[in-house]
Order: structure tokens, then C-alpha cells, then sequence
């Protein structure tokens, strides 16, 4: 034991000492970035030292996505799409998905700024957990771009391409209004509803579009929320994991629904629309008016068919295509397009890049489709 | 040969994993052109993954001690969510804020140990229960919503030591300091084995052994500080990084050196035997999954400063990664078996194999399929050896060098 205390004492003194000495004194290195002098110290390191507002930069400069997934529809398009068109473009292209895993996907962004990157795409898996490494990179001059998703809880973003949130939970609201009264006859209409995983910070704001829309109905009695779960924290769908929607949906079914009809349900995205479908056909129930998100290949089917009323597609190309739009302009030397939407991140105000998005039905499929021979495959 | 044996010690086996380590690293280097041993990427390798190889080591006890614990990426996720909550919303300093983390783990690891310990309940089902308690539990007090973590976390989570006094050294002078001090507590450590040798068999051994010895590892501290310390200024080797060094040091002291260590491998060897020797088990097994919980919550702690917020999916399949470290390491299922230092390199290997997989662009996908090979490769060159009941093939490939100089 008395060897342990030596040992554990010596090593703590170490590290007292060093902190205490510098807590008196100062001076060693001092940063210096223009100078030549310290980036010979500096030689080894494969950060830039131009900052993201000088002259642009190489036109087969690398540039590094990184998304939280692959496994929804989604991002594994925008993971192809990302790659084909940076290298149209002339780019290197680094993109990685870090299988939801937080530290994943901070280790992922530490290697695209040794790899010298010089735009990072960032698809958060929480929007919050990346402060330290996306400081790093904007010390590195980095330009770092969020995609699809807010980046909070950090100074190191300098803008934010993605649909709408609010907009498009106001939509989904929307389409569920028109569907109960095209689908179901007169009203009142039990309804129930569905958030999204409550680490993106889309979730909240989708639950609050849509709320807008049905809570005035909510309050006028045309609607009724059987199960009384109106929080986002009670509708919530931890990590967008459709097998806990879909568990949700079969327990709130058979302890509210025994003797009732269900006639709609908000849901947050495709794939928790289908989990909810599915589990009010297991219940007996007929098939309810069910809202989407991202027109996934499997629901743009089932609305086509008629058993998923609606979805909104926020193309995936067309955030795509706005990256690359805003990557063109930083390499140009041109910095970050100009735009009117702000949002606080909780440390600064986040230039937003706002796409907006579409509701599709069964009657307009094929119009909002057209372009996308893929999707049209699926409607015939 | 015998030269290498008589500068090396004498069992070359502990030597294979960190060739394997060095020879990654070397081959990233080469395959990545040069951005693997750069000082920031080693700093990003430390700081990334000193929380895995904190719960690395107290799993590596637990293993040791012939239980194992798969609560500890949901205690961390738990413990990191409490020190957050608790700074925001009851505004409690840092400071204050840790030691409530840090006590939630020590009353986590007594709950635990009571289990196990008390009531002889298995760890595995004990810990089993403990993954669904915190893990519903950080969910529940966080209402699924990540919360920012006090911003002087970030310190002990990603930060580095201070720059200091005269600037021509051309590196952080704080890194510089650790590498003497590391360099001169290794020459008085193998000054006092060498004394301590000489005492018990009454010769003074040969001095060029530990000359060599000193040399090369000097060089290896000299390499390590001039790359942790030539880093961009303001970096240098990172706080998690000395943080672990630390706990490494203790740890290593503990299992090595005292009478609680002792009774670790006891216990783990042959339960019945410890028993009847007088080693009080229940005590063994109480203090080693109180000591697991409290390092992970450390780690957790760590974590939430390097992530800038707690988030409710924090720490989810940590125990696994850890676990790979400890037996890739060497340590055995039925425990017994394993050292901290074998463990770290085992940790270290993974790591590596992560980094270098992510700065040549594979994605997760493959590099969870390598890691997966990677750990059985390990374990079954171990357990085919043990069957064997031969050295490992670097020791045989020198054994027969050896004889064939013999016979010249």
C-alpha cells in the first residue's frame, strides 16, 4: 500500500507541478499562423492555414462529408449522390457514415481535418455532441457546413443547409387534416401522435409545425387525442427507431382502441408511418390516415397503393445540390452565400439555408416524381 | 537472442501485441502518406479514446476477477448526464458538479457490488440489469433531450496543458516537463529493480542491460514527447491523455503490487483456493465492481467535456469495446489471467486500427467486420497457443536462431 501512495503522490505532484508552473509564468509558443516560421513547426500538420474568407481554395481540394448512417433511404442516397457529384465536380471526396455512434463520428471529422480537408459536411447524429471537434476544424480554417440538421452547442459552424423543419411539420399537420376529411367522412376523428428521435433537433420543431396545425382543432373538438399524449416528450421515438414506434403504437392501440376507431395518426417520417400502419392492421383496426417524411421507395409504394395517405419529400438532390452550390462559392473565394435566416445554436447565430419541402399524395405522385425515374418505377 | 532476453526480461510473449501495435501503425503511415504519426492525430488518437481505456482497465479487473460488467457504458452515459444536469439546472459549479458524478458512481458500484457480492448473484446478470437501470434511467432524467456539459469540462476531456517559459525549445514545455519527469522516474524504477535483484541474490548484475534498456526506452519517451509536443502551438500532449497515464501507473501498482492486486488473481485462479488461504472474497469482488463504476463514470465525465453536451444515447456499447481491449489483451474468459499494461495495448490496437481505417476513408461498415477479425485473430493465436503449450512464434523464431548459433 505504501508503494501504491508513493507512486500515485509522485504522479499527481507531475502533474501539479506542471499546471502550477504554468499558472505563474508565461510565454513559450505563440501562435502565429502567417508566419513562415511557424508553420515549419507546423510542417507535419496537415491543417490549412488559410482562413475560409481568403482566396478560396484548389479546385481538387478534398472536401469531407460526414453522416450519421446508412441505414435509412436517405442517407445512403445523399451518401451517393455526395460522392458522384463532388467528383463531377473535380473535389476529393472523403464521405463516412458513423453508424450512429457519437464518438464514431467525432473521430471520423478529427481524421478529414489530418486528412486536410477543406469544407466538412457534417449530417449530425446529435447536433450538440460535436463542439470540440468542429472547433477544431474552424481553428484549421476549416468551413463547416451542416447538413440537414442543426449544429448546436458550438462556434465552429459556418452555415446549415435543410428543409424547413417547422414548415414541414406544418405540412405534415396539414396533409393529415385533408386526408381525415377526404378519407374518413365527417369528423370528430380520434387521432394520435408520433415525434421523432429527440436528439435531432428537427424532431421538436416538426412536432411543433404540425402542433400549430392540429392544435386548434385539438381545442375545438374535432379532433380527439385518445391516449391524452400531446407532449413531444410522450410522442417521442428514441434514436427514430421504428421498432419503439411501432411497440408505442401497438400498446396505445390495444389500451385505448379497444373499443374505439382510430382515424389518423401524425407520424414524424416514412419509416414510423409504415411501423404504425402495420400495427393498426395487426390490431384490427381499419388502416388510418397516416402523414410521412423523406418518400422513402417502400412508402412512395404504399401511397401509391392508398395505404399510407401522405408523405413530404425533402429531395435529397436538392440538398445535395445546395452543398455543392455553397462548397462552388467557398472554393471560388466568394465565402458563404448571403441568406436572410438565422437561428441561434445556443452559442452564435447559424447562417440557415432553408430548402422547401413537398407534400406528396397519390394524386400528385406522378407530378412531383417526374425527374426521378427511380421513384416512377415504383408507381406503376 | 540472449542479449535481447537479458534487455528485454524474460518472457518475450508480452512483446507480440505491441510489434502488432507498431507494425499498424507503420502501415497506416505508409498507406495513409504520412498522416498517421502526425502530432495532432496522435493527440486525436489519445483524446478519442482515453474513455474507452479508462473502463478498459476496471474491466480488465472485473475480468481478472472472473465476472464481467456490461453496465458500464450505461453508468458513464448515466453519471455524464447527472454532472450536466445537475451545473444546469441546479447551478452548481464544475467542480461541484463532478464530485456529484463521481459519488453517483462509487453509490452505482456499491449497488452493483451488494449483488453480486452480497446476495451471489453473477455479474453478468447483475451488470445485465444494471445496462436496462441507467440506461432508462439517463432516457428518463434527460427526457431524451441532450443537455450541455459545464464548458470547463472540456478541459479534462480535450484540452491540453498550458504553453509556458522559453519559446526556443520550439515544443510545448509542459509536454517537455512530462517527458523528463517520465524519462527520470523510469532510470530511479530501474535503478531500485536492479538494487533490489542485487539484494536477493547477492551479485550485482551486469550493468549493459539496463544501460540498453535505458537507451531505448529513453528514445521512446524522447520520440514520443518531441511528437506529442511539436504539435500546432497551444497543443501538446492532451489532459485525457495523462489522466489515463496516471490512472495506468496506479492501476498498474495496485494489481502488481499490493495485497489487494494479489487477491484479485487469487480469486480469479481459484476461488475455493483464495477462500481457504484467507482472502475474503466478498470484499474482493464488492471493491472491484465498486472500483469499475467509479471509473466509468470518470470516463463518462471525460466524455460529456470532450462532446461539449451529455446526450441519452451516450455510452451505448462502451462495455463492448472495452471488453475487446481486455481480451485482446490476453486476459482469460475464465479469469485469473491479464495484465493493465497488456490490456492497454490491446485498447491501443483497436484504436489504431479505427483511426487508420477512418483516415484511409473506410467506412464503418468494413471497419466494424476488421475489428471483429482483428479481436478473434488475437484471442484464438492466444488460446492456440496456451493448447500448445509453446512460446509465441516471435520467441520460437528467435529460439531457433538461437540453437542454430549454438551449434555453429
Amino acid at each position: 500500500m505504501k508503494k501504491l501512495f508513493k507512486t500515485a503522490l509522485a504522479a499527481t505532484l507531475s502533474l501539479a507541478l506542471a499546471i502550477s508552473l504554468a499558472a505563474c509564468t508565461s510565454g513559450g509558443r505563440t501562435e502565429q499562423p502567417a508566419s513562415p516560421a511557424a508553420s515549419s513547426t507546423d510542417s507535419s500538420n496537415a491543417a490549412p492555414d488559410t482562413s475560409i474568407n481568403a482566396n478560396g481554395f484548389a479546385a481538387d481540394a478534398t472536401i469531407g462529408v460526414s453522416l450519421p448512417w446508412l441505414g435509412t433511404q436517405n442517407w445512403q442516397e445523399a451518401s451517393d449522390m455526395f460522392k458522384n457529384q463532388l467528383e463531377t465536380a473535380g473535389f476529393k471526396a472523403i464521405i463516412q457514415a458513423a453508424d450512429n455512434k457519437v464518438p464514431q463520428q467525432q473521430s471520423q471529422i478529427e481524421s478529414m481535418i489530418e486528412n486536410g480537408a477543406k469544407v466538412i459536411v457534417v449530417g449530425p447524429i446529435d447536433g450538440s455532441q460535436l463542439g470540440t471537434v468542429l472547433e477544431k476544424a474552424k481553428d484549421a480554417g476549416i468551413a463547416v457546413i451542416g447538413y440537414d440538421r442543426l449544429l448546436e452547442n458550438t462556434t465552429g459552424v459556418d452555415g446549415v443547409v435543410q428543409f424547413g423543419s417547422i414548415e414541414t411539420g406544418r405540412l405534415q399537420g396539414q396533409a393529415l387534416l385533408d386526408g381525415l376529411a377526404k378519407v374518413k367522412g365527417a369528423g370528430p376523428y380520434n387521432i394520435e401522435l408520433f415525434g421523432g428521435g429527440p436528439a435531432d433537433p428537427n424532431a421538436p420543431n416538426f412536432f411543433k409545425g404540425a402542433m400549430e396545425i392540429l392544435q386548434p382543432k385539438i381545442d375545438d373538438g374535432a379532433l380527439t387525442v385518445v391516449s391524452g399524449q400531446t407532449d413531444f416528450t410522450q410522442c417521442a421515438t428514441l434514436d427514430w427507431d421504428n421498432a419503439k414506434a411501432q411497440s408505442r403504437m401497438d400498446s396505445i392501440l390495444s389500451g385505448f382502441y379497444s373499443d374505439k376507431e382510430i382515424h389518423g395518426v401524425l407520424s414524424p417520417n416514412d419509416g414510423i408511418a409504415r411501423a404504425i400502419i402495420t400495427a393498426s392492421e395487426n390490431a384490427g383496426q381499419q388502416i388510418p390516415v397516416v402523414s410521412g417524411l423523406d418518400a422513402e421507395n417502400e412508402s412512395v409504394e404504399w401511397v401509391w397503393s392508398g395505404r399510407q395517405y401522405s408523405t413530404v419529400a425533402k429531395p435529397t438532390d436538392v440538398l445535395v445540390a445546395k452543398t455543392i452550390e455553397i462548397i462552388k462559392s467557398l472554393q471560388g473565394g466568394n465565402g458563404m452565400p448571403a441568406t436572410d435566416v438565422k437561428a441561434n445554436n445556443g452559442k452564435i447565430d447559424v447562417n440557415i439555408y432553408e430548402l422547401p419541402p413537398v407534400v406528396v399524395t397519390k394524386d400528385n405522385a406522378k407530378e412531383i416524381f417526374a425527374n426521378d425515374p427511380a421513384r416512377m418505377e415504383l408507381l406503376k | 537472442m540472449r542479449a535481447i532476453k537479458k534487455v528485454l526480461g524474460g518472457d518475450l510473449k508480452q512483446y507480440a501485441m505491441i510489434v502488432v501495435l507498431c507494425s499498424l501503425i507503420i502501415i497506416f503511415n505508409i498507406a495513409s502518406g504520412g498522416k498517421m504519426v502526425t502530432p495532432s492525430n496522435f493527440q486525436n488518437l489519445l483524446s478519442g479514446n482515453a474513455y474507452v481505456l479508462i473502463l478498459a482497465i476496471g474491466m480488465l479487473m472485473v475480468i481478472v476477477v472472473g465476472h464481467i460488467d456490461l453496465a458500464v457504458g450505461s453508468v458513464a452515459g448515466f453519471v455524464g448526464m447527472i454532472v450536466a444536469i445537475s451545473a444546469r439546472d441546479f447551478n452548481l459549479p464544475w467542480g461541484a458538479a463532478v464530485l456529484i458524478g463521481l459519488a453517483a458512481g462509487v453509490i452505482i458500484g456499491a449497488w452493483q457490488g451488494f449483488f453480486l457480492a452480497k446476495l451471489g448473484i453473477p455479474g453478468f446478470i447483475t451488470t445485465l440489469g444494471g445496462m436496462m437501470i441507467f440506461r432508462g434511467a439517463v432516457i428518463w432524467i434527460s427526457k431524451s433531450i441532450s443537455v450541455p456539459a459545464p464548458p470547463e469540462l472540456k478541459f479534462f476531456g480535450a484540452g491540453y496543458l498550458p504553453e509556458w517559459g522559453p519559446a526556443w525549445t520550439g515544443l510545448n514545455n509542459s509536454t517537455l516537463l512530462l517527458g523528463i519527469i517520465a524519462f527520470a522516474a523510469f532510470i530511479w524504477m530501474e535503478g531500485n529493480g536492479s538494487r533490489r535483484k542485487a539484494k536477493l541474490t547477492g551479485q550485482r548484475g551486469e550493468v549493459w542491460p539496463s544501460a540498453i534498456k535505458i537507451m531505448l526506452i529513453g528514445a521512446v519517451i524522447g520520440y514520443a514527447t518531441y511528437l506529442f509536443g511539436s504539435g500546432r502551438p497551444g497543443t501538446s500532449f492532451p489532459v485525457p491523455g495523462l489522466i489515463l497515464v496516471i490512472l495506468i501507473i496506479v492501476y498498474h501498482t495496485i494489481t502488481e503490487r499490493t495485497p489487494f492486486g494479489r487477491h484479485i488473481y487469487a480469486v480469479g485462479g481459484n476461488k475455493g483456493a483464495a477462500a481457504l488461504s484467507g482472502v475474503n472474497v466478498k470484499k474482493v469482488y464488492f471493491l472491484t465492481m465498486l472500483n469499475m463504476s467509479l471509473l466509468a463514470a470518470l470516463a463518462g465525465i471525460m466524455f460529456i467535456g470532450r462532446s461539449t453536451a451529455a446526450g441519452p444515447s451516450d455510452g451505448t456499447s462502451w462495455e463492448m469495446d472495452a471488453i475487446s481491449a481486455v481480451f485482446i489483451g490476453g486476459a482469460a474468459v475464465s479469469g485469473g489471467i491479464g495484465t493493465v499494461r497488456a490490456t492497454m495495448i490491446g485498447g491501443l490496437v483497436m484504436a489504431v486500427l479505427n483511426n487508420g481505417l477512418m483516415l484511409l476513408g473506410v467506412g464503418a461498415d468494413r471497419t466494424q467486420v476488421i475489428k471483429g477479425l482483428v479481436l478473434l485473430a488475437a484471442v484464438a493465436f492466444d488460446v492456440y497457443n496456451k493448447t500448445q503449450g509453446k512460446s509465441s512464434i516471435i520467441s520460437r523464431l528467435f529460439q531457433k536462431k538461437e540453437t542454430a548459433a549454438e551449434t555453429k
